[in-house]
């Protein structure tokens, strides 16, 4: 009853944002966010105690999981790897890789883990085939490139190793995709192999945390942010008084919430990888969520390919599967765009677009994804998506002034613990 | 272009004549036209729009009037088109003029004002002084471009245009008026044909008598006829009948039939020299049974050129049939045309006989559904308006069979095949001859072939397109052809790149109607579902063909290439190996760390140079040998000794009137020659 009261006055009210005098005062959503996460905290504590791992669970087929290695033990696989090689050219039997396979069929959602992994299956590399011939190449020139790496114990970037041979390698995906089959072969993470992907994610507000030795205050970085390292392992001593963390998808959007200094009106750490996220973004989330035990809550584009952002960020992308113990975050909330939204919050309809073929296309495949699936809230927005084959962007929101997203939208949205 | 120049002056003598005449008859406002002057004045219509375009139009009008006319004897046609270039000194002594020197300069529009004069030497000036400068930087110089000769608006050019055919040639009385009156033919009626209206013969001579004044000579001689009819003409426009001067019979001299027409036209070569080309070439594709022979001839002797499309095929397409109209095709116009025309009495006979698809049961069927005012017996001469306006209503409503395509002629799947691979070469071909599908109760059938490689052919899509067997050349973007090729056909999915392989996409439409846009009959519009849905199929039909040809051409390539594709890695991955090699060498020298018994002595023997880079390249090349030995061995006994599909060849008959019979199916012909011999008679296949 009361929110229809209000609603009405709302409606009745000509104030210049819509929506704005439902807000309650700062002090009052504070209070029961701060609460929301203490409770949040004890329950992860709690629950943290008994973290499942693969091994824990009686799954009918065998995964494959990576871990961190060494350096060294990187080196000595490496090496007992190309003496086998090495064995059988001499034996004239040319040679060939066993190479885990990384297509969909190998996939696997364990509802359990809430992550997607990789079964065993494994496909041979031989030299003395046209089909595979260049990516066994392309393979043993990547094993010595690393070999190097591991003896000098120095980090390269992707482009970098792409580089060091480039009539080999054509074309960077080329030498990315070799990069990830080395790294599942070797059963080690992509970090253990000393090779790291260029800075993409951004990170600002309530943190504070070592990078390198030196100390980074978040609330300090001006309004672009700090770039989130490329190594994870230099980065330790997190601190935050934060109560939440906020994933934002879009570059726009983010770069608005940090001039509006949003974190100092609701403390939080704001974190985007301007569209796909990255590994190093992921493993920086990951950590966050860890160490700090904070609700994770996610703002995307009210379409598909938001909704599959958000799936990278939670259960893991198929192409990194074999390290999605690593890489996902568990218990991301959907805070928004999301498609019930669009109503609620009376976006106009210049600013919706209508769902391409394409569009739709995934949304009904999504709707068939074990991890879509097993949050009814989900299945219901995206059904209502695809549904109404309307699309926005969190830009959209600026229609009501470019401050609505951080003045009035968030702000409403958490008082309202509006999330799934 | 110089085309609203040229044409003006010329146009100007009709436009004359024309202002006497009302000054006559003062009192009435109201002008009657003839079609010839009608014709005379849009001539776009015909495709008459410049001096360039009029000389490709009367040479296509000329050449598709002799195939229509040996097609329509079933003689194999032979032509002959020969255009020759009349300077203007020519040109004047023919019709009689003296040549005159300017006297008067500055009354000429090429007249060159002495500041004209400045601007242009201080042009040349600055250009040899950057030619002179580059020469001395030594940069490729490049021929100065001689500036092109200023073409004043009075020189025109003019052409002589024979064309020559073993045809059925023309009774010698029809001569004047199947040329000298516009709108007055032979090929009226419902009937697959390449021209429709009788306008295109006529069309050139009013070309000529615009542009040069000069008639038209025409010689026929008909099967049978001892004599050759000689005609002179040309045509009075006002009133649209012929003027004839000479009409004469000729002595024949040797055995011949068809016609031979020769008109002088302005025109220009330059810039319709390529399409003229293509049109002839397009149409040795698409009739590959007849022997074409084009001659340009120029007091330039480089300029000059002959080009022979020889036959190569005796089997010529049947001669469409006329048919009766489909009752959902016809308007009220056509209806009481056919009630004035028919020779039926009553109207239940006028059903029957006057249209296709209705048979004696279902014309009584319609009759009942007229009304009770219509009797079968009715007289058909007898309806009033409103009876006409429901039985054509009924036509639109009720449904009827749809047409079946025999009364067509298309080109045929073998003849367009061999119309391809004859002037195009290519290194394949795939052909495919639809059903006949019907348009607005018009049947119409689409063949289509699709070719890759050849000479002549530029990368991309080259797409060739004919309706009723004619080439069609301009207006080729919004064709419906061009616009299924490029936007409707995934053709990467036939394994066929757009972009880079050489294209060739010939598709021939055929129909007692060819739905048209424009005035210009040039193309077929994109808006009509069921001919764009038989473009599409029947591209994709050849693609299909085509895409097992290709696969199969790829994997006997990989087979050939394969051993150079592995080879091609060995040294980067035998490097590699050996740089790792190498390094575990050395810090096992170095005794950092230990290795197994095994492992010891290889790196050992790397370290002492036993084991070098060399030795793993030889190994890896030792085995790819082997098993491209062994693969090669498999794909032999797989796919066996495979030959490439054998085209048949045509040889030309010695000997044309040699005795022979013909065993011909659908696939092939057998044919007997007799061969008479001393001893008698002798069968040879």
């Amino acid at each position: 009853m009361a929110e229809k009261k209000k609603r009405r006055r709302a409606d009745a009210d000509d104030d210049d944002l819509p929506f704005k005098n439902r807000l309650k005062p700062d002090s009052v959503i504070l209070q029961t966010l701060r609460s929301l996460t203490g409770s949040a905290a004890t329950a992860s504590s709690s629950s943290g105690a008994k973290t499942l791992t693969l091994a824990d669970l009686a799954l009918s087929s065998t995964c494959r999981e990576v871990a961190d290695l060494s350096l060294s033990s990187v080196q000595s696989s490496i090496e007992s790897l190309i003496l086998r090689i090495a064995r059988s050219i001499l034996g004239g039997d040319g040679f060939a890789f066993d190479v885990p396979s990384r297509s969909s069929a190998n996939q696997l959602y364990v509802p359990e883990l809430d992550r997607i992994v990789l079964k065993d299956k494994n496909t041979l590399r031989p030299f003395a085939n046209v089909s595979s011939v260049r990516k066994s190449t392309i393979t043993t020139r990547i094993l010595q490139l690393i070999h190097q790496l591991c003896a000098k114990s120095i980090h390269v970037t992707k482009r970098d190793l792409f580089y060091t041979d480039v009539k080999l390698f054509q074309d960077q995906s080329q030498s990315d995709s070799v990069l990830d089959d080395v790294s599942c072969m070797l059963g080690c993470t992509r970090s253990s192999l000393n090779v790291i992907a260029a800075e993409k994610g951004v990170v600002v507000g309530r943190l504070i945390f070592s990078d390198n030795g030196d100390m980074i205050d978040c609330t300090k970085m001006g309004m672009g942010g700090k770039a989130i390292p490329p190594n994870i392992d230099r980065v330790g001593d997190m601190q935050s008084d934060a109560l939440f963390i906020l994933l934002v998808e879009k570059d726009a959007a983010y770069i608005r919430l940090a001039e509006d200094r949003f974190y100092n009106r609701f403390p939080c750490i704001i974190v985007t990888a301007k569209g796909q996220p990255d590994v190093a973004t992921r493993l920086f989330l990951r950590k966050m969520k860890m160490e700090l035990k904070l609700p994770v809550l996610a703002l995307v584009d009210s379409d598909p390919y938001g909704l599959k952002i958000l799936s990278v960020y939670g259960c893991g992308s198929k192409n990194m599967s074999y390290d999605s113990a690593n890489l996902t975050t568990p218990d991301i909330k959907w805070l928004g765009i999301r498609p019930s939204d669009l109503d609620k919050y009376k976006i106009p309809e210049q600013c919706r677009l209508p769902m391409t073929e394409q569009d739709i296309k995934t949304g009904k495949d999504l709707l068939e994804e074990d991890f879509v699936k097993k949050n009814p809230g989900w299945v219901e927005e995206l059904s209502l998506m695809v549904k109404t084959k309307q699309k926005a962007e969190i830009q959209a929101l600026s229609t009501f002034g470019f401050q609505y997203l951080s003045e009035v939208y968030l702000p409403l949205k958490l008082q309202q613990q509006d999330w799934l | 272009m110089e085309a609203g120049g040229s044409s003006e002056s010329p146009a100007d003598q009709p436009k004359r004549g024309k202002s006497k005449t009302p000054r006559k008859a003062k009192d009435s406002v109201l002008k009657q036209k003839s079609p010839a002057e009608f014709f005379a004045e849009n001539k776009n219509i015909a495709g008459f729009d410049n001096p360039g375009k009029c000389l490709y139009t009367t040479v296509r009008e000329l050449v598709e009037n002799s195939l229509d006319s040996a097609e329509s004897i079933s003689e194999l046609p032979v032509v002959e088109v020969t255009i020759e270039e009349i300077g203007k000194v020519k040109f004047n002594t023919m019709i009689g003029l003296v040549d005159r020197e300017r006297v008067d300069e500055e009354l000429y529009d090429d007249y060159e004002t002495a500041k004209a004069r400045e601007k242009r030497l201080a042009k040349e000036a600055r250009n040899q002084e950057i030619q002179a400068k580059n020469a001395a930087l030594g940069k490729k110089v490049k021929e100065p471009t001689p500036a092109k000769a200023m073409k004043g608006r009075g020189e025109a050019s003019f052409y002589r245009v024979t064309c020559k055919d073993n045809g059925r040639g023309m009774p010698h009385d029809d001569i004047p008026n199947m040329f000298g009156r516009v709108l007055s033919g032979t090929k009226y009626g419902l009937r697959q044909t390449r021209g429709k209206f009788g306008l295109g013969a006529k069309m050139a001579l009013i070309w000529s008598k615009m542009s040069t004044g000069l008639p038209i000579d025409i010689s026929s001689s008909m099967r049978g006829q001892n004599y050759v009819s000689f005609c002179r003409l040309d045509i009075d426009i006002h009133r649209n009948i012929p003027h004839i001067h000479i009409h004469e019979k000729l002595e024949k001299k040797e055995e011949w039939h068809g016609a031979e027409i020769q008109v002088v036209i302005e025109g220009n070569w330059t810039t319709y020299r390529s399409k003229i080309l293509h049109y002839m070439r397009q149409m040795a594709v698409i009739t590959p049974y007849a022997q074409f022979i084009f001659k340009f001839v120029s007091d330039t002797s480089d300029k000059s050129m002959t080009i022979k499309f020889a036959r190569r095929t005796d089997v010529m397409p049947p001669v469409p049939l006329e048919t009766k109209h489909h009752p959902s095709s016809v308007d009220l116009l056509l209806i009481k045309r056919l009630i004035t025309e028919t020779s039926k009495q009553n109207i239940l006979q006028f059903l029957q006989h006057e249209f296709v698809n209705i048979s004696k049961a279902h014309a009584e069927r319609l009759i009942g559904e007229m009304g009770p005012e219509f009797q079968p017996k009715m007289l058909i001469k007898s309806l009033t308006d409103q009876q006409i306006v429901r039985i054509h209503q009924l036509f639109r409503q009720a449904k009827f069979e749809d047409p079946i395509g025999d009364c067509l002629s298309p080109a045929g799947e073998y003849n367009l095949r061999l119309g391809i691979i004859k002037e195009l070469h290519p290194d394949m071909v795939a052909t495919y001859s639809g059903s006949a599908q019907v348009f607005e109760g018009h049947p119409f059938i689409v063949e289509a072939g699709v070719s890759l490689g050849g000479k002549d052919v530029k990368q991309g899509l080259n797409i060739f397109r004919f309706a009723n067997r004619i080439p069609l050349l301009f207006e080729q973007g919004a064709d419906v052809v061009t616009r299924t090729a490029l936007k409707r056909i995934n053709w990467s999915s036939y394994k066929i790149n757009q972009m880079q392989d050489k294209i060739g996409v010939f598709v021939s439409i055929v129909s007692t109607k060819i739905p048209f846009k424009g005035t210009g009959k040039e193309y077929i519009g994109d808006d009509i579902t069921e001919i764009a849905t038989a473009v599409k199929y029947a591209i994709q039909q050849c693609c299909i063909q085509l895409k097992s040809k290709i696969v199969k051409k790829m994997q006997a390539r990989e087979q050939q290439e394969r051993k150079r594709n592995l080879s091609k890695y060995i040294p980067n991955a035998a490097g590699a190996v050996y740089d790792v090699l190498k390094e575990m060498a050395q810090s096992h020298a170095l005794k950092k760390k230990r290795y197994e018994d095994e492992d010891a002595t290889l790196l050992g023997k790397v370290s002492t140079r036993l084991i070098t880079k060399d030795t793993l390249t030889e190994k890896l090349s030792q085995h790819v040998e082997q098993v491209d030995y062994e693969m090669a061995l498999e794909f032999a006994t797989q796919s066996g000794v495979s030959e490439e599909p054998r085209e048949a060849i045509y040889i030309h008959s010695l000997d044309t009137k040699s005795d022979f019979i013909d065993f011909s199916n659908s696939i092939f012909c057998f044919r007997l020659t007799r061969e008479r011999t001393i001893n008698g008679t002798c069968w040879t296949l």
